[in-house]
């Protein structure tokens, strides 16, 4: 059976989840990995059963590999800015 | 180093120009002052933060981050979990966010124990890397 991950553990792993979903170059990318990143951890936090919580922990520190290695892919080939990104930054600089 | 190489390289500067004194004059003071050039280093310490401002930005990154109760003031003695009612987990995503603002990593540690306005502004200030 996989050790149980403390709390400090699966805080630093949902930091991970976060710093590199927020890394995509792809609008569309990023707010979905952000999105899932959050409903999940927040859908799992109650959890109790240590053996539960120990492969949830062990799943999701696979998915946080692919998660780093898609982010590089992204990070390669860029594409314009999406309409919804452009009036964003417009609305953020007028404000 | 450097000043032992333009030590030995004056004279020889000066054998090879001897022929106008003016202008030995000249490249003798021109040298003279290039050893004492004060160097500038890239590490050399930015300019310390000044309090209030950190605690404007984190401020601003806290507002612009929309899950909290935005509509409590926020204060120094503001507290992320009772204050502005978000959980560990959200803590850590704003904690990321003020990372990106001020460019610096926190260790998990302690972010861990970082639980108010002022607590994350203290750190801040004394960690020299923000800016």
């Amino acid at each position: 059976m996989p050790a149980t991950p403390s709390r400090l553990q699966v805080l630093s792993l949902y930091k991970q989840f976060i710093r590199n979903s927020n890394q995509f170059n792809n609008f569309n990318f990023r707010e979905y990995f952000l999105r899932i990143s959050r409903e999940k951890f927040k859908e799992n936090a109650p959890i109790q059963d240590k053996e539960k919580v120990a492969k949830l922990y062990e799943a999701a520190q696979r998915d946080l590999g692919v998660l780093k290695r898609q982010k590089l892919i992204s990070q390669m080939y860029t594409f314009d800015k999406l309409v919804v990104e452009s009036a964003k930054d417009q609305g953020d600089s007028r404000s | 180093m450097l000043r032992t190489f333009f030590r030995s390289s004056t004279p020889l500067t000066l054998r090879r120009i001897s022929a106008s004194p003016v202008a030995a004059r000249s490249a003798s003071t021109f040298i003279g002052r290039q050893s004492f050039t004060p160097m500038r280093f890239y590490s050399a310490g930015a300019a310390k933060l000044d309090k209030d401002e950190v605690t404007r930005r984190v401020i601003d990154v806290i507002k612009a981050f929309g899950k909290s109760n935005a509509a409590a003031t926020i204060t120094p003695t503001t507290l992320f979990n009772k204050d502005l009612g978000l959980d560990s987990l959200d803590t850590v995503e704003l904690l990321v966010a003020v990372e990106e603002e001020f460019d610096i990593e926190i260790p998990d540690k302690i972010a861990d124990e970082l639980k108010s306005v002022a607590e994350t502004v203290d750190y801040i200030t004394s960690n020299a890397d923000a800016n």
